[in-house]
């Protein structure tokens, strides 16, 4: 393998860990170009989009090229600010391609939060919204539950691999039921304001910031891409709960 | 007034921090989040004191967020997105879904309309605000002197 290959495979592998998790496409277009100029490569050119990678290394016959494609995985946003971080001790000339490498490889098997601190955290976010949005305390308490419950849906539903949209929709008939069942036992105040509270964390936030910052970039497609992931999210979420709450209404004595 | 405003401020602060969790944020990153995530909810609290409209709450009050997740980048050397993902969360309009949602279910049509559209308009709004803020040029700075050379 020679040099101008090894440059390209780290700067792909670089752009994929950045698009991954989280980070706007020009941003990883940017750090790749960076890259792959500090690293003695002059003519790199990079095309990025939500989901794909295209580079290639110069025009002439035989320079090598490569193509990605970039599912949706977990965000990590420790992971970009990594990279990140990778790119601009590259560019400053601290760090070589073999270094780099190395470097890039320990950024890509970061630990997540583990499991326990994501559903912990998951419960607080939900109840510190279902109060900031207006809840009593006991709807706090609920939001909490929910919250907690919601996550360890998500990672028990994680195992099996259905698509984003699905999962969320799940996730959110989910906690509409919990809340419904939970006020069952009467210590709920207001049972809309422990939903969205516990909804917060399937709402679609990200999509939406990276969608604009995508189209005010110009880069339109990715923008669009976004842009749809958000509006179908917001939909689905909306759907689930609609399904639960209709379900629920049809319960003959029970209000909502 | 005081302590619901230190209250308003803890739930958001707190709230944003456990969502910047959920994405992963190194944690020497959760206090500047917290305070993004605090800044813009507390201004949008404080413009639903005034005025009745969650949209332009919602726009006059994620123009400090972003800036300060601007700031932050800078004086913290970290990305944008890092900030501004957990900080957004308290202004997105779930609430709007939600009430949306359940117009939709019980048959209210003037209110499914009523909050469709202030849901999209506060989607819009946030939006805007990102946009005129980020579109601003950083000023030249030494902090960014070494960014530069490249």
């Amino acid at each position: 393998m020679n040099d101008q290959q090894r440059v390209l495979d780290f700067v792909m592998e670089a752009g994929e860990v950045l698009l991954k998790n989280g980070a706007e496409v020009s941003r990883t277009q940017q750090t790749m170009e960076i890259m792959a100029k500090s690293l003695g490569v002059d003519s790199f050119h990079g095309y990025v989009l939500t989901n794909g990678l295209f580079a290639s290394m110069g025009a002439d016959y035989g320079q090598p090229a490569q193509i990605r494609s970039v599912p949706a995985s977990e965000v990590h946003l420790g992971r970009v600010e990594a990279v990140n971080d990778l790119s601009r001790r590259i560019a400053q000339g601290k760090l070589g391609l073999e270094q780099a490498c190395q470097e890039l490889e320990q950024i890509k098997n970061m630990a997540y939060a583990p499991k326990v601190q994501q559903i912990l955290a998951g419960g607080l976010g939900s109840a510190c919204f279902a109060l900031l949005f207006g809840g009593a305390w006991q709807d706090g308490v609920i939001a909490l539950l929910v919250g907690m419950g919601l996550q360890v849906f998500l990672q028990w539903m994680n195992r099996w691999g259905l698509n984003k949209l699905i999962t969320k929709f799940l996730g959110a008939a989910f906690v509409a039921l919990a809340t419904m069942l939970l006020n069952l036992t009467g210590i709920g105040v207001q049972p809309d304001k422990s939903i969205i509270g516990a909804l917060m964390y399937l709402v679609p936030g990200m999509a939406m910031m990276l969608s604009v910052r995508d189209l005010i970039m110009a880069d339109f497609l990715s923008g669009t891409i976004r842009l749809l992931d958000a509006l179908l999210t917001a939909l689905c979420i909306a759907c689930g709960v609609g399904l639960v709450l209709g379900l629920v209404n049809l319960i003959p004595g029970v209000m909502l | 007034m005081l302590l619901s405003f230190l209250q308003q401020l803890l739930l958001a602060f707190f709230g944003t921090i456990s969502f910047g969790l959920l994405f992963h944020v190194p944690p020497r990153h959760f206090a500047a989040c917290g305070i993004a995530g605090a800044a813009g909810w507390l201004v949008y609290w404080g413009m639903m004191q005034l005025q009745p409209s969650a949209v332009v709450a919602s726009l006059v009050a994620v123009i400090p967020l972003t800036i300060l997740t601007r700031v932050f980048a800078v004086t913290r050397r970290a990305p944008v997105t890092l900030f501004l993902i957990p900080g957004i969360f308290p202004l997105v309009p779930g609430a709007g879904i939600y009430y949306t949602a359940y117009a939709f279910i019980t048959g209210d049509s003037a209110q499914f309309v009523l909050k469709g559209a202030e849901t999209l308009k506060i989607a819009v709004a946030l939006a805007m605000g990102i946009a005129v803020v980020m579109s601003v040029p950083m000023l030249p700075s030494n902090l960014r002197a070494d960014r530069k050379k490249q």
